[in-house]
């Protein structure tokens, strides 16, 4: 425990450099703007803006404090188009919608937007103390992690996507799979085979992990908001002088300790982040609630409740990134590509071969949300302003952002072509309902996954039942058996109990 | 429909991908799986996973109309011009033209989108080479 507050102090001494103060705040500042565009999330901004953080050469750490603030910066700024506009900011504010909509519609957008920012304020603190504690013990666990057990740790993260992600089960895994396709094109490491670069010399070194992360999250949102442009017409509400009082606070003190610890423990479970997240933590309030509730008339607990989590996930999902390798959602799998491109492996050792950057990130957060708190309370007119930025001119400005971010770090048109191309593909997969989180999960789990599977048999001479032998790997497997198999049995149960109430 | 269409494309994927993997093979190789083992086991993965999803469909999405599609054909080939021309024009004037041209055909008038065409295109070079020391294409320019 003493232990741990030295290091965070030695984090707080690298976060409070004027250089990495300073990117916080920016990245902070930055993140809520860009969350309160609506349609681009945490996800897309830290695709658009990786790149650049990459080519203005920062220390790795001071890159990551960059990007996690854009990312939870995005996660404050997506409650205010859900409030103002009914259109959420990004995925993990579909539900803020809900009773923000109408608590602004009431006359009380000032109390609403207020109030989510403490919610999400205590969401993220919450979360940011829960990693300082947790961080580290689970790093010396995961120390003692073979290649068998990393095996068994990718297909757990697996399942919880297919089971957690999306509607549809079968087209989170596709979306895996083809992630992992993405990543397996290249010169094999072990061998210096080349595999499917079919002779083009731009393939041998593999398809930049930032042309598809721009591709799929650049471009394809691109596309997106001019689909959306054909549609939609959009009513923003004016912002008024209500205020969050201490009364809904204290009303709310509960449902915010609840939502977060929810939201910090759906953010840990690999792959899984805000949109879950903030989803079953506003079912549970409605549950608990009952019929007490005003849920979707404006409820302020339903509007605590997923903001909080949102948060709260944010932080929860750098857990498994920095301690074991494995993000925990799709932003932070884009982080965890950012670390490798500055050649750092995350992973257990992190916290003892990198502290500076561990820690340098756990302390920034400490500081970005009280930064966020600050500047979202009376800023948030500004913010708001955002909202009325026509697409017109948004959409060039992402389109140029896209092509310097590309361009810059790459250096060839070839890849400028083939951004293009994979954002394409995935406007039409987001078209056909599949969730591209999986597949950059893929991307970036794809190396690892094979290193390790080819190591375990290595280790083995060949044998397969090596990958079965510890007790952490048979526990990581039931776990994700389990994972897979709930929501079978409970979506049964609910059927069954609907189909006898039915008879009754 | 639109799905067991994308599932057989995928099941194709699949098959491709799995011949490429067969042919695959180190001369000199020190472990037991190879650089093939991993290839074959994704391409069976896939193979049943299109499978799977040509048997239980979701309904087909919203395409939104002609409008949408005209005007995500009409982005798209701006993007690709913006492509073509980004490294032999440079980045000012590739820029210039593709974000009058595109704010234009969304909606802003002609002096509007000149200038917000000059700006980004003037603005993000001095913004991109000469403040943040990024690697933007000078082309045609003399820079």
């Amino acid at each position: 425990m003493l232990e741990t507050l030295h290091m965070l102090a030695d984090g707080f001494s690298v976060a409070m450099t004027p250089m990495n103060l300073g990117l916080v705040l920016f990245g902070c500042f930055a993140g809520t703007l860009i969350g309160a565009l609506p349609g681009i999330g945490p996800i897309n901004g830290v695709a658009i803006l990786l790149p650049i953080a990459y080519s203005l050469r920062f220390p790795p750490e001071s890159a990551l404090i960059l990007l996690a603030g854009i990312y939870y910066g995005a996660e404050y700024g997506g409650r205010i188009s859900s409030i103002l506009l009914n259109v959420p900011g990004d995925a993990g504010a579909v539900m803020t919608t809900m009773d923000g909509n109408p608590l602004a519609k009431q006359g009380q957008a000032g109390r609403a937007l207020s109030l989510s920012a403490v919610a999400s304020f205590f969401g993220g603190t919450l979360a940011v103390v829960l990693m300082t504690l947790f961080g580290p013990l689970l790093a010396r666990f995961a120390i003692s992690f073979g290649p068998a057990e990393y095996v068994a740790l990718m297909v757990f993260a697996f399942a919880t996507l297919s089971s957690l992600v999306g509607r549809n089960s079968t087209k989170t895994i596709i979306g895996a799979l083809l992630g992992l396709m993405i990543a397996s094109v290249g010169v094999d490491a072990n061998t210096g085979v080349n595999r499917f670069t079919f002779g083009i010399p731009d393939l041998f070194s593999g398809i930049d992990f930032l042309v598809v992360v721009i591709g799929l999250f650049g471009i394809a949102e691109l596309l997106a908001l001019v689909e959306g442009m054909a549609t939609d017409t959009l009513v923003v509400r004016a912002i008024d002088k209500t205020f969050v009082s201490w009364k809904d606070l204290i009303a709310v003190r509960w449902t915010l300790v609840r939502s977060s610890l929810i939201g910090f423990i759906v953010g840990v479970l690999p792959g899984t982040g805000a949109s879950v997240a903030s989803a079953v933590s506003y079912g549970t309030e409605k549950r608990l609630a009952g019929a007490s509730g005003t849920f979707g008339q404006g409820d302020i607990r339903g509007l605590a409740a997923p903001e909080s989590a949102n948060n709260a996930s944010a932080g929860g999902a750098m857990v498994p990134m920095l301690t074991l390798g494995i993000p925990g959602s799709g932003t932070t799998a884009i982080l965890l590509g950012a670390l490798l491109m500055f050649n750092v492996q995350p992973g257990p050792m992190l916290f003892s071969q990198h502290p500076e950057i561990a820690w340098g990130l756990i302390a920034s957060m400490y500081i970005g949300n009280i930064a966020l708190l600050v500047i979202n309370l009376p800023l948030v007119g500004l913010f708001a302003r955002m909202l009325t930025i026509p697409h017109k001119y948004l959409i060039p400005v992402i389109a140029v952002l896209t092509f310097i971010g590309t361009y810059s770090v790459v250096g060839n048109s070839f890849d400028l072509f083939m951004m293009l191309g994979l954002g394409v593909f995935g406007w039409f997969l987001r078209k056909l309902d599949f969730s591209l989180a999986p597949v950059i999960l893929g991307v970036v789990l794809g190396g690892l996954f094979e290193d390790n599977l080819r190591r375990a048999l290595s280790m083995s001479g060949g044998d397969w039942t090596i990958l079965f032998e510890s007790v952490s790997s048979l526990a990581l497997y039931a776990i994700a058996i389990a994972v897979l198999f709930l929501p079978l049995l409970m979506s049964r149960r609910q059927k069954r109990q609907a189909s006898d109430l039915g008879e009754e | 429909m639109i799905d067991r269409i994308f599932a057989a494309a995928l099941f194709l994927l699949a098959l491709g991908y799995g011949c490429v993997a067969l042919t695959l093979h180190a001369p000199f190789q020190y472990d037991p799986l190879g650089p093939e083992t991993w290839p074959r086991l994704l391409a069976l993965a896939l193979a049943v996973a299109s499978v799977a999803m040509a048997r239980r469909p979701d309904s087909d999405p919203d395409w939104h109309g002609a409008t949408a599609i005209r005007s995500l054909l009409t982005i798209g080939s701006a993007l690709l011009a913006y492509a073509i021309l980004f490294e032999p024009l440079g980045f000012i004037l590739s820029t210039a033209l593709f974000c009058t041209l595109t704010a234009r055909y969304l909606g802003a008038d002609w002096l509007r989108s000149a200038l917000f065409g000059v700006g980004m295109g003037v603005g993000g070079y001095a913004l991109c080479a000469w403040i943040l020391a990024l690697n933007v294409p000078a082309g045609l320019l003399p820079l």
